[in-house]
């Protein structure tokens, strides 16, 4: 596939924004960006590199916890104070993707990848997600895809998004901070976006308050390691309020009431197994969350 | 674009477009075929290549990005590389051999980092390099034998 | 004295006749009882350096001064006419050197390569050759290709109902079945879905053509070099002799690379017109769309049996998936020669579908017709209320059912009791357990081929330094073959086997050699090798009882060393090689048929343990026994390679490996290996693998193939534990979460 793009790696935040603003792609890994370039999703002029922002710090200071938007999920993974306070982020970094993806991969890129969905991705078909008419999958085999039911079912696939989503994160651009939950956005029929970044907006951290008292991630992949998960939920606890986040079954990550967790996601025919498979999820990581 | 890396220790100043992928500069550009491509979008694992120590998928890398790394391919060698050529030799760790170095790659960035990896480390790792032949069982063998001679 | 034989051989389940050229062979019988010695030890491949170091040359990394880079344009559609293409555009972009459209593919046999009615997703419609890939794609776009969409096929039902075959369908039938049906005391009905396996070898599909005035060489990945010859000189009408196929290193190639593939053609097509090497390597989509599966296929089994679990008729019927090309793989084989069953009926339907050309792929119809069969038979087994294992047991066809013919060796009895007692099978219901992950254990047997056959040569040589070069027709997948060849070589001369080179994969180098398939390259080629290496040590001998004053009878070559039976003489292999100064002396050997009138199979069983997470769905394969029956093993380390290899494109099979065709579009949506998935380290099963055979007593060196037997039945047997696990048996491969949590609700 030819790539047409020019390629600036950014040394301030000006020339990010100004870059972004003029319709450039940000590049954090790389590892989905590229990957959708080729396939001709989202043309772009500029690949505007973040990775020389000074993004990329992990800090955890009076137990609050900062990820860098650059921080490679690796180093997320096997982050000594991550594991001890924030369990579940840690847990959430490990799960995501191979070890190269992982070390190529950063925060920012994992939580702003484009959802999955094989007609989405589709290098011959230009779906509606895509800014096309049609919504293949709906009319094809969704065997893999979203419960939520709408334009497009596409499934948003970050496992760290669910973790922190339970964890209450907060997300920080250039321009505003805001809770994770705000950073999504469902794609509209004016706006196939899933993500609320205005042009030129680009994230720079997430933010965790505090710890849980308990966390847990569970996920079902298409294999033992190195595979999407079809469904991942996290769940974490502080008190007597539990949090839960599913991803793999929705446009975006979603959190789950947790007295009604499949609310607003009857899937369809083709999907029904994987309601069952969420109510599993959501059981298992109610369990292991429980007080001792 | 012009990017200055150091390649297996060798030091390069290079002109390459803004498009080009580390893993055409290696195996095109600089004549070091050993890193492979199978599937040219970050899935198998094939083109690892260690990026200032790092394992990362040269086909999803773009030589431009590369301006100031050290970059290490099969063909750069070092004394834990030979242990673990031989160790994958010693346990069949591969049939027709062309995931070979990459995983042989994955397996070098995980041995430098962590010296004694669990068995459940090595499978996590080396679970990001396929192969069709199916060597695992000799893949795991061959790095889990060179770790114990670390310790 | 050279003779000419006719001669048969089965090849994947095809019988070939064929003449061949043998010399008489003064090589000694290789004794049958000999115990493992050289051939027998394990031994690390001769070409592990190579590999090892990134130095092997494959195709794809083959470079040469002036080479283009050659791209395909593809249908995006699954069946068009194509409307308009601008070739005059694509010529004009800057760096394309050329450019062919569908019309001039004409010339290029009788499959055209390039259509203007592509009849699938990722059909070839035209092909460019540019001074780099970026100028090759900006041609491709140049193109501007408009199709005219066509309607299309590619479900199994309505290509069935459009009664389009890509063979005529074809019955068989042994005694009465319907009438045996009527009287069996049991009958069961079985149904099943084999999905189409993608082969995705790492190395895709590839080719460096260069074109000479002097003649042609052509790089590619290919499983038969000498086959890729001919196909190249017949289609550019040009003398064999000039015309040299190297695959010196193959990236893994599992049956979808027999000849000279598009690729191939394209680049030489390419490359002539163009007067410059030309190279073209498919994307691994391109690879997934057009470059073969193994064939999906829905399987249906009328089984009828009495109390005591004798088979009694089996009517089996199989609709196979072909898309546009390949051949019906012998699907119904094992129901038609596994087991003693005096009523058979079969009838296969290789349909046509708008998709891309099937392939053979590792055991090609008899994986999935395995996979089929014997959970039907376990079905029998459930009905009866015997244990699977002696329903087997009882079945077992003392001579090959379809011709009477007695087996040259078959232990598959043997099998069955060692693959017990290493899975504990004794004790298997007592693994189910209550909870929510449900354990079982389930068995398959093991049927194919492999006994080779000539044509088959090979050259030794050895000069002053005393380190043998064994020269072999063929091309080593990755199987370890020129590792058993320099066994085999080693035990005639007696060096250590790193003594040995081993020279392969270009056609330029030795006489013919086997294609690499049907488990039939090492037990062709290993005869040829170990009289080709007879040869240069008789030769040997008669130098050092020259020099030595003793007779060659009395002398032997062990241990690098020429030493007196008696062992008084003793003398370094040198010491007679270093005379010859710059000569050699060399040895060549050809491979003698087999014996007529005999079955050559190979057998075996394999015993799967699973756990299943009814909760969740999630299949996890803990355990595979795997005992197999093909005669002597001349490297056990290659040979586990190889049964781990199998099991684990078996377990892919069973788990996760599937083509899924979009129905609106009939387009691949799972082309890339993100969503089309194959086993990871993650995945590995525990396997306990042992071989019972020994040296088949009617074949040179006993040595039957290894290459498809241990990829039959895993896939089977992981069905039979799920089925044992949870009492529900899964009609549709592979048993991912969904079908699970589907079949369980």
């Amino acid at each position: 596939m030819s790539r047409l793009w020019t390629y600036e790696r950014v040394g301030n935040a000006a020339r990010a924004e100004q870059l972004l603003a003029g319709g450039g792609r940000a590049l954090g890994g790389g590892t989905d960006l590229l990957t959708q370039l080729d396939r001709g999703i989202g043309d772009t002029e500029t690949v505007v590199d973040l990775r020389g922002l000074g993004l990329d710090g992990i800090v955890v200071e009076d137990g609050r916890l900062r990820l860098g938007a650059t921080a490679r999920i690796a180093d997320v993974a096997r982050h000594a104070e991550v594991a001890a306070l924030f369990g579940l982020l840690a847990e959430c970094a490990g799960s995501i993707g191979s070890q190269q993806l992982r070390e190529m991969g950063t925060v920012a890129g994992n939580l702003c990848q484009q959802p999955r969905c094989w007609y989405f991705r589709h290098p011959d078909l230009r779906c509606w997600l895509r800014g096309g008419d049609t919504c293949y999958a709906q009319i094809g085999d969704h065997r893999k895809h979203g419960l939520e039911p709408g334009d497009c079912i596409s499934v948003a696939p970050s496992d760290l998004a669910a973790g922190l989503l339970a964890l209450g994160a907060e997300v920080e651009t250039n321009r505003r901070s805001m809770p994770l939950a705000e950073l999504y956005r469902r794609p509209s029929e004016d706006d196939r976006s899933t993500l609320t970044l205005e042009p030129g907006e680009y994230v720079t951290q997430a933010t965790v308050p505090r710890p849980a008292d308990k966390s847990a991630y569970v996920r079902v992949g298409e294999r033992a390691a190195w595979s999407f998960a079809l469904a991942g939920v996290a769940a974490a606890r502080f008190g007597d309020e539990h949090r839960l986040a599913a991803i793999g079954v929705a446009n975006v990550p979603r959190l789950l009431d947790p007295a009604d967790p499949l609310a607003g996601l009857p899937g369809l025919e083709m999907t029904a197994w994987k309601r069952r498979l969420l109510s599993t999820l959501v059981d298992d990581a109610v369990a292991a969350i429980a007080a001792d | 674009m012009n990017v200055h890396l150091t390649i297996n220790g060798g030091s390069h100043t290079l002109d390459v477009p803004a498009q080009l992928s580390l893993a055409e500069l290696l195996r095109d550009g600089l004549a070091l075929p050993g890193t492979k491509v199978a599937c040219g979008e970050g899935t198998c694992g094939s083109c690892t290549v260690l990026v200032d120590d790092r394992p990362v998928l040269a086909c999803l890398t773009l030589a431009a990005a590369c301006d100031g790394a050290k970059v290490r391919t099969i063909e750069g060698g070092s004394e834990l590389l030979d242990r673990l050529q031989a160790a994958f030799t010693g346990h069949d760790a591969f049939q027709c051999g062309f995931c070979t170095p990459g995983q042989l790659m994955s397996a070098l960035a995980l041995l430098e980092r962590s010296p004694h990896p669990s068995h459940d480390e090595i499978v996590d790792t080396m679970s990001g390099n396929l192969c069709r032949c199916g060597a695992y069982e000799g893949i795991a063998a061959a790095v889990a034998q060179v770790a114990r001679v670390n310790g | 004295m050279a003779r000419l034989v006719r001669t048969e051989a089965v090849v994947e389940g095809r019988v070939e006749q064929r003449y061949t050229v043998v010399e008489d062979d003064i090589t000694p019988e290789y004794d049958l009882d000999r115990p493992p010695g050289v051939v027998g030890r394990p031994a690390t491949r001769v070409t592990a350096r190579s590999r090892v170091t990134g130095a092997a040359t494959f195709t794809t990394d083959v470079r040469l001064p002036g080479m283009l880079e050659a791209r395909v344009l593809r249908s995006p559609h699954a069946n068009a006419r194509v409307a308009a293409l601008d070739l005059d555009a694509a010529r004009a972009v800057e760096g394309v050197r050329c450019v062919l459209g569908p019309a001039d593919a004409s010339t290029l046999g009788e499959t055209p390569a390039l259509s203007d009615h592509p009849e699938f997703a990722g059909a070839a419609v035209a092909a460019v050759a540019a001074d780099s890939g970026a100028a090759a794609e900006a041609a491709l776009a140049a193109l501007a290709p408009v199709f005219e969409e066509l309607g299309f096929v590619t479900d199994l039902d309505s290509a069935l109902a459009r009664q389009e075959f890509i063979e005529e369908p074809s019955e068989s039938e042994r005694g009465d079945v319907a009438a045996a049906l009527a009287a069996a005391e049991v009958v069961i009905e079985s149904e099943f879905d084999a999905p189409a396996q993608m082969h995705n070898a790492l190395e895709s599909h590839c080719a460096v053509a260069d074109w000479r005035a002097d003649g042609l060489t052509v790089w590619t990945s290919t499983q038969s070099i000498y086959q890729a010859r001919e196909q190249l000189a017949t289609m550019f009408e040009l003398d064999p002799e000039r015309v040299r196929v190297i695959c010196q290193f193959m990236g893994g190639g599992f049956g979808a690379k027999f000849g000279l593939g598009a690729e191939g053609v394209l680049a030489t097509e390419l490359s002539r017109r163009s007067r410059r090497p030309v190279r073209l390597v498919f994307s691994r989509r391109d690879e997934n769309r057009a470059a073969g599966y193994r064939t999906p296929a829905r399987i249906s089994f009328s089984i009828g049996a009495d109390a005591a679990g004798r088979l009694q008729a089996i009517e089996a019927s199989a609709v196979m998936g072909l898309g546009t090309g390949g051949w019906a793989y012998p699907i119904l084989e094992p129901a038609k020669a596994l087991y003693a069953c005096p009523n058979v009926h079969a009838m296969v339907l290789p349909v046509k579908q708008n998709l891309g050309p099937a392939a053979a792929f590792r055991a090609p119809g008899v994986m999935e017709g395995t996979w089929a069969l014997e959970q039907a038979l376990d079905e029998v087994a459930e009905r009866v209320g015997l244990d699977p294992l002696e329903l087997r047991r009882r079945n077992h066809a003392d001579t090959d059912p379809g011709t009477g013919r007695p087996y040259t060796s078959k232990r598959l009895l043997e099998s069955y009791d060692r693959a017990a007692e290493l899975a504990g099978w004794d004790s298997r219901e007592s693994l189910r357990g209550q909870g929510r992950v449900r354990r079982g254990m389930g068995c398959a047997s093991q049927y194919w081929w492999g006994g080779g056959g000539p044509p088959a040569y090979a050259e030794v040589r050895i000069g002053a330094a005393a380190r043998p070069v064994v020269t072999v027709g063929l091309q080593d997948l990755g199987t370890g073959v020129q590792t058993a060849c320099a066994i085999v070589a080693a035990e005639r001369l007696g060096v250590a086997v790193d003594e040995i080179s081993v020279r392969a994969g270009d056609t330029a180098l030795a006489g013919h050699g086997p294609f690499s398939g049907g488990s039939m390259t090492l037990a062709s080629i290993a005869p040829a090798v170990r009289s080709a290496g007879h040869h240069v040590r008789t030769q040997l001998l008669d130098l050092a009882a020259e020099m030595f004053e003793i007779s060659a009878t009395d002398l032997t070559l062990e241990e690098g060393e020429i030493r007196s039976v008696d062992g008084a003489l003793r003398h370094p292999i040198t010491e007679v090689t270093s005379k010859l100064g710059n000569a050699w002396v060399t040895g060549s050997g050809s491979r003698a048929p087999n014996p007529e009138g005999m079955a050559v199979n190979t057998f075996g069983c394999q015993i799967a343990t699973v756990a299943v997470d009814t909760a969740t769905g999630v299949v996890r394969v803990e355990r595979v026994v795997a005992v197999h029956d093909v005669g002597r093993i001349v490297n056990p380390m290659g040979a586990r390679s190889q049964v781990v290899g199998g099991i684990l494109q078996g377990l892919g099979f069973a788990l996760m490996e599937e083509r899924v065709i979009d129905p609106t579009t009939g387009t691949m949506v799972n082309a890339g290996l993100e969503d089309y998935k194959i086993p990871t380290l993650a995945d590995l099963p525990e396997i306990v693998c042992e071989f019972v055979g020994q040296a088949d007593p009617h074949l040179g060196l006993g040595i039957k193939g290894l290459g498809e037997p241990p990829v039959i039945p895993t896939a089977a047997a992981i069905g039979n534990a799920i089925a044992h696990a949870v009492g529900v048996r899964l009609r549709a491969a592979p048993y991912t979460p969904r079908r699970m949590l589907e079949a369980l609700a």
